[in-house]
This record gives C-alpha cells, structure tokens and sequence, in this order.
C-alpha cells in the first residue's frame, strides 16, 4: 500500500515535471527536425525513454538538459531508421509554413524561414543558446565539442543567419 | 587593447557575453556601439522567431507513464461482491457519462475551433491566388474528401493539415464575397444539429454532416452576418465529395 502510494506520487510528479517542459521541449525537437510531426513523435518518445531511466536524474533542477540529451539521442535514433539521404529546404519551408508564419510579423516569419536554411551544425548550437540559454561551456559538454568550436560555430550561425535575412552585414568583420 | 574584428566576433558568438573587456570596448568605440545595437535588436527578433506556439492540444502533456500495477489484496466473498458490486455502478456511470460524451458535441468544440485560429494568422490573408491544387489533394486525400471542380465557392487559398484534438484535420480558406472564410472539416467530431458561434472575434457555424461529423465554417471580425455564414457553409458541403 505504502509503495503504491509512493509509485503514485512519483508518477504525478514525473507527469507534471514533463508537461511544465513540454513546450520547450517541443520548441527544441522542432528546430533539431524541422518538422513538426516528427518533433512531436521524438518528444513522446523521449518521455517514455525518460520515465524508464528517471533514476539517472538525480537533481530535478538539472531535469532540462536531461532531456535535451535524451530528444538528441532520440531524434538521432529517427533519422537512422528514417534515414533521411537529402533535404530539400524549400520543401520543408512550405510544409511547415503555419508553424513558421504563425507570428504576426513578417519578419519573424523570415527569420523562421532563414533558421531553416541554416547548417544542422550551426542551428543546434544557436537553439541551444539563445532558446534553452545554454552557456558555451553546456553547449560544449552537450555536443561534445570544444568552446572555441562552439563559439566559431554561433559567430557562422548568426553571421550567416544575418545574411539570409537581409540584414546589413557591412560592418561584420570576416573570419 | 581588443580590436573592433575581435569585439565584433565574440559578439556573433555571444551577444550577451559579461566579459569586461568587451564592455571597455564598446564604451570607447562608436562603431562598435553602434555594431551591437544593432545585433542586439537583431538577436530579440531571433529570440522571437526561435519561440514558436505551441498549440494547445500538442502542449498538453499525454499520459506517457505506464499506470501502476494495481494490486487487490485478497478480502472475504461478501466484501468482494459488495466491491464488483460499486465497480459495476461506476462503470455503468461511465458507459452513461462516456455515451452522453459521445452523443453530443463538447461544449467546447466552437471555442477549440477558435482558439486553432489563433495559431494560423497568416491563413486570413485576402488573396486571389488558390493554393497548388496538389497541395489541396494532399491535405484532403487523409480525410477521404475532395471538392467539386467549379462549385462556386470561391477559390481555396490555404489548404493545410492541422492537428485537432488529436486527429489531423483539413484547414481551408476558401475566398468568398464576403471575404475570406475559414473552414475546418472534422470528420471526428459529431454534432447532432447546427451550432452557431461568435467568440473572441470569430463568427461562424458548425453543421452536422451525416455520417462524417461536421463542419466548422467562419469568418473574422464582425462584418459577415451568421445567415451569410449559414449559407456559404451550405455552399462548401454541396462541394464536398467523399470518397470514402
């Protein structure tokens, strides 16, 4: 009785620690696939992967990046089964065009549609960082690189990203 | 003494950087000032653009945890009739409950269909260009429908495939007279007779459609009347060939 209370108690609190994440976790799964459908299949999939191994989160607050790690994995695991051979950007923008445009401005809308053109190497880190506020050091850890690497890889991102939007690029200074 | 090029760079890489000496840098450089005021409002746009809606019904948390093994610890025969004995009330509630669910449409299916519009802005665009007709197939074909070529409904200028209350759902914009008009066909959801609705600055109807549940058809803004509405919803199902 005793341990069916408690089972019930951890299953609450893993449920409610999995839907305050939910958007941001979605959020990150969108722009690692750029699809909303398999976003949505790699979150559901990674919630299950994590309600296995919840005992291998030993600190709730650091539940975020355990996570992160856990959709990485996750979407990694899709695209091997997938096994997606080319991309065509054009394609995928119009298919998720509701997503992309759902903002009021046109130019957020824009940028959207610029995020998608970006290299994988370079929108990862710059998701991480700007939407999950990853430090350079969690960045590293996470994408198992080096700082400087990441740091080369977040000034191409949003140099080119400036690029892509139009933006005036005159005054950015070259690698 | 930083240069501007390494400024700049570890800019790119970190607007946000707390490092002092990218502070001192900046104070004493115009260009540089003027460089990060302008990647800072760069770098709030990004912000924006990064955080995309949620829709609600993808936002809420299904219940992906396995419930628990519940075990019924062994009691007397008398006890254990009295317990089948309240299960079975309770699952004759819930068959009551669950067939009256069913029957009727949820109270809110008029605010689930307006709170959807929320999320596709741009869909209410005025436009005479249609949609690629093998985009309108596409979005159609899942649901077993297609339209009538030339049924005098005007042309269809959005045509996607919306996830609502769990099913995938054709989301139309249809050009009429009266302006572009949004319809949503839910072959999931059953309405036993017409609904009309004016919530949150959305006007429309949902209709009952025999044997493949019903219709959302509506308009933005005040401008249409409902009888309008009625009629153009009349217009869409006199379109609509199932085909399956």
């Amino acid at each position: 009785m005793k341990d069916q209370i408690g089972g019930n108690q951890k299953r609450a609190r893993f449920q409610a620690l999995c839907q305050s994440l939910r958007p941001d976790l979605l959020r990150f799964a969108f722009w690692l696939s750029r699809d909303r459908a398999l976003a949505e299949d790699v979150v559901q999939e990674t919630m299950l992967r994590a309600w296995k191994a919840q005992d291998s989160l030993l600190d709730e607050a650091a539940a975020k990046p355990w996570f992160l790690t856990i959709i990485r994995r996750e979407y990694a695991r899709s695209f091997e089964r997938k096994r997606f051979v080319t991309v065509d950007v054009d394609e995928l923008v119009a298919r998720e065009e509701p997503m992309l445009a759902a903002a009021e401005e046109q130019n957020l809308a824009e940028m959207r549609a610029a995020l998608f053109k970006l290299p994988d190497e370079y929108r990862e880190p710059l998701v991480l960082q700007v939407l999950m506020g990853y430090s350079t050091a969690e960045i590293a850890r996470e994408l198992d690189l080096s700082g400087a690497a990441v740091l080369t890889r977040l000034f191409r991102a949003r140099k080119q990203l400036r690029a892509l939007c139009g933006e005036d690029t005159s005054m950015d200074p070259q690698e | 003494m930083m240069d501007c090029a390494h400024y700049r760079r570890s800019m790119l890489a970190d607007p946000h950087d707390p490092d002092p000496s990218l502070r001192e840098h900046r104070e004493s450089c115009h260009d540089c000032t003027v460089f990060s005021e302008r990647l800072l409002r760069f770098e709030s746009r990004l912000e924006r653009a990064l955080r995309v809606a949620v829709p609600s019904e993808v936002a809420r948390q299904p219940d992906v945890v396995p419930p628990p093994n519940i075990v019924v610890p062994l009691r007397s025969p008398a006890y254990r009739k009295g317990w089948l004995a309240m299960a079975a009330s309770v699952l004759m509630a819930l068959v009551v409950a669950g067939g009256l669910w069913l029957s009727a449409p949820g109270p809110s299916l008029a605010a689930d269909v307006v709170t959807h519009m929320s999320e596709e802005p741009q869909a209410w665009r005025r436009t005479d260009v249609p949609v690629q007709s093998s985009r309108l197939e596409d979005v159609l074909r899942d649901s077993h429908l297609r339209l009538a070529t030339g049924a005098g409904t005007g042309i269809v200028s959005y045509a996607n495939s919306c996830r609502f209350r769990g099913h995938q759902v054709p989301h139309l914009v249809i050009q009429t007279e009266a302006g572009p008009v949004t319809v949503m066909v839910l072959v999931h959801e059953r309405s036993p007779k017409p609904v009309r609705f004016d919530e949150q600055g959305y006007r429309g109807v949902i209709v009952p459609v025999a044997g493949h549940g019903s219709l959302a058809v509506l308009t933005r803004g005040p401008a249409t009347d409902i009888k309008t509405i009625e009629e153009i919803a009349r217009r869409v199902l006199d379109s609509i060939v199932w085909t399956g």
